[in-house]
C-alpha cells in the first residue's frame, strides 16, 4: 500500500465530513507525507481539537496499526478514489468520502429499491411492506433500508426470507449496530447481503447520524418506496435526498385518516411521486421482469378448510374471531389450519391475532 | 404444685407438641411464661389473670411459673392461653379438674372468660392425630373446621366455665359429628361461568388446554378485553379438588387465618390475584412470624397475575422455583419453612405500555423502545416456564350483545375431566399428574411424533423462528390437545394448533 492510500485511509477514522477530508487532501497540494500532513495548519480546517487529535496520531506506523485493527474486526474500508466505491455515490454531491462496510460491495452497484418508513407501522403496513419486499426481491432488485424498528427491518428480513440480496446502511459504527436487538439480523446480512456505514466502528448512532446515512440510502438506490410513514417522521428526509438526487419516488397510499399513511399519501397528492397498488407498479417503471407467477399452484393444493379460510383472507386482512365466525370451523381446527398455512407461507400472522395473505 | 398439659404449635404447614408446665409455688405473687414465647404469649398473663377472675375462679396470689417445652422452638400466637389457664385452675384442687391429662387444648382466651377462635386449627389437627392425639379441647368457633378429621374426638367449647365444668364431669359435651367431604363439595359453585363472557373463543379454547394439562398462560390484549375475566372464569372448569388436595389447602388457609370457618374446609380451587404493588414477602410467604405468601394460598388453584411486567422483576423471579417444584422453602433467622406451591399460573399484560399494540382501532403511541422494555421484563427463564400465550382482543358491541347461546363451564369441564383421567392413567407409575409437570425424559416417551408431525414441527421452528426452548412445550401442549380429542398419538394437527399458542416467540420488530 502506497503512502498515499495509507494516509488517506488514516483520516478515516475521524469520522470527518466528506469536504474537510477533501480540503485536508487539496491542502498537501500532492504531496500525499504523513510529514506533509503534520506540518498542514489543520485548525483552519476543522476544529482545534479535532486538529490536535488528528496530529498526535499523523504517523505511519499508528496509521497501519489502525488498518490491521480493521482488518481484525473483519470490516473493511473503501474511499472515493478507489475502484470498487459504490458507482452510484459518486453521482452525488455530498456523497460519502469513506465506506466501512461488511459483505459484498459489488451489490451496491446492482439495481436497488430502498424501501424505508415508520418504525411502528399498522398491521396495513406490515402487510404490504412484507408483501412489496418479497415481490421486488424475488424479481432481482436489492432492497436497501436502514436496519431500524419496523418497516426497514420487515423488508430486510422479506429479502432474506427470499434468499434475496439486501443491503443495510447503518446510522451508527458497524461495531455498535443501533438498534442492537438487530445485531441478529445485521450478522445476517453482513452474510448474505451488504452492510455498509460512513461512521468508523466504534460511533455510537446519534441523532444527527440518521438524517445523513439517509442520504446515502437516497443514493444508493433507483427507486425509494415509502410504503408507511407519519408526516414528520425522518423519511422526510430520504424523501429530500431522493428527490434532489432525481431517483423514482414510490408511496403506497393508505387510509386518508391514518397518521402513519401521511406522508405517502401526501407524496402522491403533491406529485412527488407515484402511487402504487402493487410490486408490479415499480418494476414496470425501472423495467424489470417480473419472474415469479406461482401463486395459483398453490391455492389448489389446499383442503376445504383452508379454501374456506384462503378466500376470507382473499377479501382482506381479518381477525381470528372474524375468521371462526365466517369460516364456521372449531376455534381448535382453524389455530391448527391457520399454522399449517402460515408455514407454507401462503398467510402471514400479526400483532393483535390477524391474519393475511402473503 | 405442679400441672401439666397438652396443647400444638405450628412449624410451617405442621404442627408439633407443646407441653404446658405449670407450677404454682408460695412466694411473692408474680406470673413468668418461659420457653421462647413471643409477644402474644407474654400477654396471655393479663388475658388468663382476667379470664380467670372474671369466670368467678379464684386467681392465686403466689408464684406462677409457666414453661412452655420443647423449650428451644419459637412459639408464637395466642393459642395457648387455654391451656395455661386450665393447667393454673388445675392446679387447685378445689375445682376437682382430673381429666385435664386426657385432652389437648387450643384456644385464645378473651378478659370474660370466653374462649375465642385461633387460627391454623386444621393443621394442628392433623399432626397431632399423626403424632397419636385422640382427645381434644378446641374453641367451637373452629368447630367445623375439625369436623373433616377422622378418628379424633374433638369437643368445642364457648368459654372457660365451660371447659371446667367438663373436665370435673359436671356436664357431657358431645364431640363433633364428622363431616363428609362429598356432601359439601357437590353443593359448591362458582359464581363467575364461562357462559358469561361473550366470545372470547381463542382464548376460551386456550385456556380449556391450559385447565386439562395443568399448563401455565399468558394473555395479551388490550385494556378492557376482558383479560381478568377470563381468567376468574378459569377455576370453573378445573377439575374438582379430591378430599386430600382440599385438606392440604384448608391447613394453609387456616394458617393464614383466610379460612371461611362457616365452611370449615375450602372445596372449591382457590383464586389469588394479589395486586402488582405486592412485595415480595407477600408473594413467597415468609416475614417474621413465617406466614404462607399468595402463592401457597393459591396452591392446587390459580395464581392469577394481571399487569405481569407491573410486578418487581424480583418479584417475577422468585416464581421460578415454585413453578418447577411446586414449593417455596422460605429460610429466615429463625427457621427455614417449606410451604406447598403447587399453583397454575395465569398472566395478563398488555402489549405495550400504553395497551394498543396490534390493535384494530386504536392506534398505539408507544416507541419500539419503550415497547422491548416492557416486554423485557418477562425474562427467558420465566418465559421458559409458561407454556401458553395468546392474543385476546376486544369484544365488538355485537358480540356483546348477540342472543347466542355461550358454552357453560359445566361443558367444558366434562371435556377437561377426560383428558385429566387419561393423564392419570399414563402416569400412575410416575410422580406426576399432569403433562405439564412432565420431565425431559417422560416428553421423550410420551410425545412421539409421526412422520408428518416431526416434518412440521421442523418446519416451524425454520420459518417462524421459535425459540429452542419452546419445543418441549410445544410437545407437551400438543399431548394435552391430543388428550382432550382422546387420540393416542400425537397428530400433525395438534402440533399445529400448538404452534398457534407461541405468540410471544415471535418477532414482531
Amino acid at each position: 500500500m502506497s503512502e498515499k492510500q495509507l494516509l488517506i485511509y488514516f483520516l478515516s477514522q475521524f469520522d470527518l465530513a466528506p469536504n474537510k477530508v477533501e480540503e485536508i487532501l487539496n491542502g498537501l497540494n500532492g504531496n500525499f507525507t504523513f510529514s506533509a500532513l503534520s506540518k498542514l495548519k489543520l485548525d483552519k480546517i476543522v476544529s482545534a481539537v479535532m486538529a490536535e487529535k488528528i496530529l498526535e496520531r499523523a504517523e505511519e506506523r499508528y496509521a497501519k496499526i489502525y488498518l490491521e485493527n480493521l482488518e481484525a474486526i473483519q470490516i473493511k474500508l473503501i474511499c472515493k478514489y478507489d475502484e470498487d466505491f459504490p458507482k452510484k455515490l459518486l453521482a452525488i454531491d455530498d456523497g460519502p468520502f469513506f465506506l466501512f462496510y461488511k459483505g459484498d460491495i459489488s451489490l451496491a452497484n446492482l439495481k436497488s429499491v430502498a424501501i424505508v418508513g415508520t418504525r411502528l407501522p399498522s398491521n396495513y403496513g406490515r402487510m404490504i411492506t412484507e408483501k412489496f419486499a418479497k415481490t421486488l426481491a424475488n424479481a432481482g432488485l436489492v432492497i436497501i433500508s436502514g436496519l431500524a424498528y419496523g418497516i426497514d427491518s420487515i423488508a430486510h428480513r422479506q429479502a432474506l426470507n427470499q434468499n434475496g440480496k439486501t443491503i443495510a446502511v447503518l446510522g451508527s459504527g458497524l461495531n455498535n449496530i443501533y438498534p442492537a436487538d438487530h445485531s441478529d439480523l445485521a450478522r445476517e446480512i453482513a452474510e448474505k447481503g451488504l452492510l455498509i456505514s460512513e461512521y468508523c466502528p466504534s460511533a455510537k448512532a446519534t441523532r444527527y447520524s440518521f438524517p445523513t446515512r439517509n442520504r446515502i440510502i437516497a443514493g444508493l438506490c433507483d427507486g425509494v418506496l415509502i410504503t408507511e410513514a407519519g408526516i414528520k417522521s425522518g423519511t422526510l428526509y430520504t424523501r429530500d435526498y431522493a428527490l434532489d438526487y432525481g431517483k423514482e419516488m414510490f408511496a403506497v397510499p393508505g387510509n386518508i385518516d391514518s397518521d402513519k399513511s401521511a406522508l405517502p399519501n401526501e407524496i402522491i397528492c403533491s406529485g412527488q411521486g407515484m402511487g402504487v397498488r402493487s410490486a408490479e407498479d415499480i418494476l414496470k417503471v425501472l423495467h424489470v421482469e417480473n419472474v415469479a407467477k406461482k401463486e395459483k399452484k398453490k391455492v389448489q393444493s389446499l383442503t376445504i378448510d383452508e379454501q374456506a379460510i384462503y378466500s376470507q383472507l382473499a377479501d382482506g386482512a381479518k381477525s381470528l374471531e372474524e375468521l371462526e365466525k365466517n369460516c364456521n370451523m372449531s376455534m381448535s381446527d382453524l389455530n391448527s389450519c391457520l399454522t399449517m398455512l402460515e408455514l407454507r407461507g401462503i398467510i402471514s400472522r400479526m400483532p393483535g391475532g390477524v391474519f393475511c395473505l402473503c | 404444685m405442679l400441672a401439666k398439659v397438652v396443647s400444638f404449635g405450628l412449624k410451617g404447614v405442621d404442627g408439633y407438641k407443646v407441653d404446658i408446665e405449670t407450677d404454682v409455688s408460695n412466694g411473692l405473687p408474680r406470673f413468668e411464661i418461659v420457653g421462647l414465647a413471643d409477644t402474644a404469649i407474654k400477654e396471655a398473663k393479663e388475658r388468663v389473670r382476667s379470664g380467670i377472675k372474671n369466670s368467678a375462679f379464684e386467681y392465686p396470689t403466689k408464684r406462677i411459673t409457666v414453661n412452655l417445652a420443647p423449650a428451644d422452638m419459637k412459639k408464637e400466637g395466642a393459642i395457648y392461653d387455654l391451656g395455661i389457664a386450665v393447667g393454673i385452675l388445675s392446679c387447685n384442687f378445689d375445682y376437682g379438674i382430673k381429666r385435664e391429662k386426657e385432652f389437648a387444648y387450643i384456644g385464645e382466651l378473651s378478659f370474660d372468660g370466653s374462649v375465642k377462635k385461633v387460627k391454623g386449627v386444621l393443621p394442628l389437627l392433623i399432626s397431632a392425630r399423626k403424632l397419636g392425639f385422640k382427645k381434644f379441647i378446641i374453641p367451637k368457633e373452629n368447630l367445623i373446621e375439625a369436623s373433616f378429621i377422622t378418628g379424633i374426638e374433638v369437643y368445642g367449647v364457648q368459654s372457660l366455665i365451660e371447659t371446667v365444668k367438663f373436665l370435673t364431669g359436671e356436664i357431657n359435651i358431645e364431640p363433633v359429628k364428622p363431616c363428609k367431604f362429598e356432601e359439601i363439595s357437590s353443593k359448591q359453585v362458582y359464581s363467575l361461568d364461562f357462559s358469561h363472557v361473550k366470545g372470547q373463543k381463542q382464548a376460551k379454547r386456550a385456556l380449556e388446554i391450559a385447565a386439562a394439562g395443568g399448563h401455565n398462560l399468558l394473555m395479551i390484549g388490550p385494556p378492557g378485553s376482558g383479560k381478568s375475566m377470563l381468567a376468574k372464569c378459569f377455576p370453573s372448569i378445573l377439575p374438582d379438588m379430591t378430599f386430600e388436595e382440599a385438606l392440604e389447602v384448608t391447613k394453609i388457609h387456616s394458617i393464614a387465618g383466610e379460612l371461611d370457618l362457616k365452611k370449615g374446609i375450602v372445596c372449591t380451587r382457590p383464586f389469588r390475584s394479589p395486586h402488582h404493588t405486592a412485595s415480595t414477602v407477600s408473594l413467597t410467604g415468609g416475614g417474621s412470624n413465617s406466614k404462607p405468601g399468595e402463592i401457597s394460598l393459591a396452591h392446587n388453584g390459580v395464581l392469577f397475575l394481571d399487569e405481569f411486567p407491573e410486578y418487581s422483576r424480583q418479584t417475577i423471579e422468585t416464581l421460578r422455583q415454585p413453578l418447577e417444584d411446586g414449593v417455596i422453602t422460605v429460610a429466615r433467622s429463625n427457621a427455614t419453612i417449606t410451604y406447598p406451591a403447587n399453583f397454575m399460573l395465569i398472566a395478563s399484560m398488555n402489549p405495550c405500555p400504553c395497551g394498543n399494540y396490534g390493535s384494530k382501532d386504536r392506534e398505539c403511541k408507544c416507541s419500539p423502545s419503550q415497547i422491548n422494555k416492557y416486554l423485557s421484563k418477562l425474562s427467558g427463564p420465566i418465559m421458559d416456564r409458561i407454556d401458553i400465550h395468546i392474543e385476546v382482543d376486544n369484544v365488538t358491541y355485537e358480540q356483546l350483545k348477540s342472543q347466542s347461546e355461550e358454552e357453560s363451564s359445566a361443558e367444558i369441564k366434562k371435556r377437561v375431566d377426560k383428558a385429566r383421567e387419561r393423564q392419570l392413567e399414563r402416569f400412575k407409575n410416575d410422580k406426576n399428574y399432569s403433562n405439564a409437570k412432565m420431565s425431559a425424559v417422560q416428553t421423550k416417551k410420551y410425545c412421539k411424533l409421526d412422520e408428518a408431525g416431526e416434518e412440521l414441527l421442523k418446519n416451524a421452528f425454520e420459518r417462524l423462528k421459535l425459540s429452542a426452548r419452546a419445543h418441549d412445550r410445544l410437545l407437551r401442549v400438543a399431548r394435552t390437545i391430543a388428550d382432550l380429542e382422546g387420540k393416542e398419538s400425537i397428530e400433525a394437527k395438534h402440533i399445529a394448533e400448538a404452534i398457534s399458542y407461541r405468540t410471544l416467540d415471535r418477532k414482531y420488530f
